[in-house]
C-alpha cells in the first residue's frame, strides 16, 4: 500500500514536468496533499483521535484544500498568464525529471544500506521531489511559479519525514505547518504588491538591486 | 520566562484590535521596557513565575536576550519618532510585526529543542519581511520579496537537516539539546555528519554566510535605519543560535575537526566576498551589510577556530550588535539630511550636521576595530587563538581581508563626512536621533569593561558550547 502510493507520488512529479498550465500545477499540489494524507494513516500503527485530526489539518486542510485554494486565487486576482513559461522546454524537464529520479533512488539505497530505520523508496522519492523544487524554482521566472516550486518541495520535506519513520513533537509539526501556511499567505500579499507595482510578475523585473 | 512570551502576544492583539498610532508606540516602548527589566530577572532567577516545557533558560540564550533587550530599547526609541507612516493601519502593521519579531527571537534564544528552534526562525522571516517593505516602493518590495523567499528555501534546507538528524538516532529519542549532546556517541556518524552540512547551509543563509548570503545587503539597505539596525544587530545573532547549541553535539560525537573546517571555509569566504564589495559599491547601506556580512564570516571562522576564540566570538558578537546597530541608526540621520544612499552625493557631513558627522566618524573607527573598541580586543584574542592552532597563512590572508574592507570603509567615510557643505537649507534634526545612537556607541565601548555579570555569561556560554 504505501509503496503504491509513494509511486503515485512520482508519477505526480513526472505529470509537474509535463504540463504547461498552472492550473494542472495546483491540481498536481492538491493531489499530493491527498497522497500525503493517505501514506500518513497508512503508516500509523496505533488509532488515536488527536492524531487524526492533526495529521488531517497539516495534509488534507492545508496541503489539499486551503493552499491550492489560495494560489489559485491569486492567479485569478492577479490576471497572470496561466501558462508556466518555464526557461527550458519540457523535454529538458522531463529529462532531469529522470535524472532526478535516477539520483534519488541511488540516494535510497544507499541510505537503506547505512541505515535500518529508513524506508529506500520513500526516501528516495522524498529527496527526488526536494530536488524537484529546486529545479522549479531555479528554471523558472514566474514568482507563483516558485512558490509552487517552494511547495513541491515542502511536500519532499514532508515525505522525508514519514521516510525517517519518526514522530516529532505536535508542538513542532503544528508549528512546522502553520509557518508554511502562513509563508504562503505573506507571499501572496507580496505577489498582490508585486503585480500592482510592477505590472507584471516575472522575476525578470526584480533584478534592479544588485552589485 | 512566559511573561516575556506573553506579554508581546498580548499587546500584539491589543495593538491589532484598537488601531491607535499613540496607543501603538505606548505599547511597544513598554514591550521594549518589560524585555529590557526582565533581564535581571532571568539571571537570578530563572523559573520565575514558573518554568514552562520546551525551553531552558542558560547563558547562552540570555546573552542573546540582553543584546536584543539593548538593541529593541534603542530603536524602539528611535523608531517612534523617525518613522512617519503613511497611514493608521500601515502604523499598526509595523508595530505588531516589530513585536512578533522579537517574540519570535526570544523564543528562539530560549527554545531548548531543535525542532521549535526551527519554527521561532521562520517566524522571525515572517515577520521581519513587511518590516523590510515598509518604504512600499518597488525597491523594498524586491528586496523584502527575495529575503522571505531566500530564506524559506535555507530554512526548509534546515528542516531537511533536522529530518537527517532523526535519521541518525537511534529509536527513542528526542530533539532535545540536553538529550542529543548526552546521547552523541549512539547517533549514525555518517548521518550527523550530512545533517550538520544541512543545518549550517540552513541557518548559514539566515546568518548570511557566503556563498548563501544573497539576500542581505538588499534587505539590509532597503529596510529603514531601525530596521536595518534590529536585522544587523539583533536577527544575525538569533541565526547562529542554533549552530551553537548543535556545536556541542559535534563535539560529544567527535565530529568536531570536520564542523570546524566547515565554519573557517565559509567565515573565510564571507570575509573575502565582503572585501571585493565594499571597495567597489556606491550606496553607504550596503556597504554596511557587507560589513555585516565581514563580521559574521569573523564569528563564524572564531566558532571554527575553537579554544580561546570563542571567548572572542562572543565579545566580537556583542561589540557588533552594539555599534552596527548604532551605525544603522545613523543612517537614518544621514538619509534624511541628504535624502540619498549614494555616498557620492552625500558630501561634508561634518558641516551640515556636526553631531551626525563625528557620530559617523566614531561609529567607523569602533567599526574597523581601532582601540578602545570590543572588536579590537575580540580581533587580536582571535588572532592568538589561530596562531595558536597553527591556522597562519588563515590568519595571513584573514587579515590582508580585513585591511581591504578597513580601506573600502574609510574611503566612504572620509568622503562622506570632510569637504565643503553647499546647501542653503539647514535640516536641524531632533535630539534623540544623534543621542540613542551615541548611547549604543557607549555601550559597546561600556561592554569592555565587563560588569561582573556579563563575563559570568560568557564564560559560561563558552563552555556550554565546547570551550
Amino acid at each position: 500500500m504505501t509503496d503504491v502510493l509513494v509511486i503515485l507520488f512520482g508519477v505526480s512529479l513526472l505529470a509537474a514536468s509535463t504540463t504547461n498550465m498552472l492550473g494542472k500545477l495546483i491540481r498536481i499540489l492538491a493531489v499530493q496533499g491527498v497522497i500525503l494524507f493517505l501514506l500518513t494513516m497508512s503508516n500509523i500503527t496505533e488509532f488515536n483521535w488527536v492524531q487524526l485530526a492533526f495529521v488531517a489539518l497539516e495534509t488534507l486542510v492545508f496541503k489539499a484544500v486551503l493552499i491550492p485554494y489560495l494560489l489559485s486565487d491569486m492567479i485569478r486576482r492577479n490576471n497572470i498568464v496561466r501558462e508556466v513559461e518555464p526557461k527550458v522546454s519540457n523535454f529538458f524537464s522531463l529529462f532531469t525529471m529522470t535524472l532526478i529520479f535516477a539520483f534519488g533512488f541511488l540516494m535510497g539505497l544507499w541510505s537503506g544500506k547505512n541505515s535500518p530505520n529508513v524506508h529506500p523508496l520513500l526516501f528516495g522519492i522524498a529527496f527526488s521531489s526536494i530536488l524537484k523544487g529546486l529545479f522549479i524554482i531555479i528554471t523558472n521566472k514566474k514568482l507563483i511559479t516558485h512558490l509552487m516550486g517552494y511547495l513541491i518541495l515542502e511536500n519532499g520535506i514532508f515525505l522525508l519525514s514519514l521516510a525517517a519513520s519518526r514522530e516529532m513533537p505536535y508542538i513542532v509539526s503544528l508549528g512546522v505547518s502553520l509557518d508554511i501556511l502562513l509563508s504562503i499567505l505573506v507571499a501572496g500579499l507580496f505577489i498582490n504588491k508585486i503585480k500592482s507595482t510592477f505590472d507584471e510578475e516575472d522575476i525578470d523585473t526584480l533584478s534592479d538591486l544588485k552589485d | 520566562m512566559p511573561i516575556i512570551l506573553i506579554i508581546p502576544v498580548l499587546f500584539t492583539i491589543i495593538a491589532w484590535w484598537m488601531r491607535k498610532p499613540m496607543l501603538n508606540n505606548t505599547l511597544m516602548i513598554l514591550h521594549a521596557l518589560i524585555h529590557i527589566a526582565m533581564v535581571p530577572v532571568l539571571y537570578f532567577m530563572p523559573d520565575f513565575p514558573w518554568p514552562i516545557r520546551y525551553f531552558t533558560i542558560d547563558a547562552l540564550g540570555i546573552f542573546f536576550y540582553l543584546i536584543l533587550s539593548v538593541l529593541y530599547l534603542a530603536t524602539a526609541l528611535y523608531g517612534v519618532g523617525f518613522l512617519k507612516h503613511p497611514g493608521r493601519s500601515h502604523h499598526t502593521l509595523t508595530a505588531t510585526s516589530t513585536m512578533m519579531f522579537v517574540f519570535s527571537m526570544d523564543g528562539a534564544f530560549f527554545a531548548d529543542n531543535l525542532g521549535l528552534l526551527w519554527v521561532f526562525i521562520e517566524t522571525t522571516t515572517l515577520a521581519s519581511a513587511l518590516l523590510i517593505n515598509y518604504d512600499q516602493t518597488r525597491h523594498s518590495l524586491e528586496a523584502s520579496w527575495k529575503y522571505i523567499f531566500i530564506c524559506s528555501i535555507g530554512i526548509a534546507l534546515a528542516f531537511v537537516g533536522i529530518l537527517l538528524l532523526f535519521v541518525a538516532m537511534p529509536p527513542e529519542s528526542s530533539l532535545t539539546f540536553a538529550w542529543l549532546v548526552e546521547h552523541a556517541g549512539e547517533l549514525s556518524p555518517f548521518w550527523l555528519k550530512i545533517s550538520f552540512v544541512f543545518l549550517l547551509i540552513g541557518f548559514g543563509t539566515k546568518l548570511g554566510l557566503a556563498p548563501v548570503h544573497a539576500w542581505l545587503p538588499d534587505a539590509h539597505s532597503e529596510a529603514p535605519a531601525p530596521v536595518s539596525a534590529l536585522l544587523s544587530g539583533a536577527l544575525l545573532n538569533t541565526a547562529l543560535v542554533p549552530i551553537l547549541r548543535t556545536m556541542p553535539v559535534m563535539q560529544a560525537a567527535e565530529l568536531l575537526p570536520m564542523a570546524r573546517n566547515l565554519l573557517l571555509l565559509m567565515g573565510l569566504l564571507s570575509v573575502f566576498i565582503a572585501a571585493v564589495f565594499i571597495v567597489r559599491i556606491h550606496n553607504y547601506k550596503r556597504i554596511l551589510a557587507y560589513s555585516s556580512i565581514e563580521n559574521m564570516g569573523i564569528v563564524a571562522i572564531a566558532l571554527g577556530v575553537g579554544g580561546m576564540a570563542l571567548n572572542a566570538m562572543f565579545i566580537h558578537l556583542l561589540g557588533h550588535s552594539m555599534i552596527k546597530g548604532a551605525f544603522f541608526l545613523i543612517t537614518g540621520n544621514v538619509l534624511r539630511l541628504y535624502g540619498s544612499k549614494d555616498y557620492r552625493e552625500v558630501k561634508g557631513l561634518l558641516e551640515r550636521d556636526s553631531r551626525t558627522g563625528w557620530l559617523w566618524l566614531a561609529a567607523f573607527l569602533l567599526l574597523s576595530a581601532l582601540p578602545p573598541s570590543p572588536l579590537f580586543f575580540s580581533e587580536f584574542q582571535l588572532a592568538l587563538g589561530m596562531v595558536g592552532s597553527g591556522l597562519v597563512w588563515q590568519l595571513a590572508l584573514l587579515l590582508v581581508l580585513l585591511t581591504v574592507v578597513v580601506y573600502g570603509m574609510a574611503r566612504v567615510s572620509m568622503s562622506m563626512t570632510m569637504g565643503r557643505d553647499n546647501a542653503e537649507r539647514k535640516i536641524t534634526l531632533p535630539v534623540y536621533q544623534w543621542i540613542i545612537p551615541a548611547l549604543l556607541l557607549t555601550a559597546g565601548i561600556a561592554a569592555l569593561f565587563m560588569p561582573g555579570f556579563l563575563r559570568n555569561l560568557i564564560e559560561q556560554s563558552v563552555k556550554m558550547i565546547g570551550g
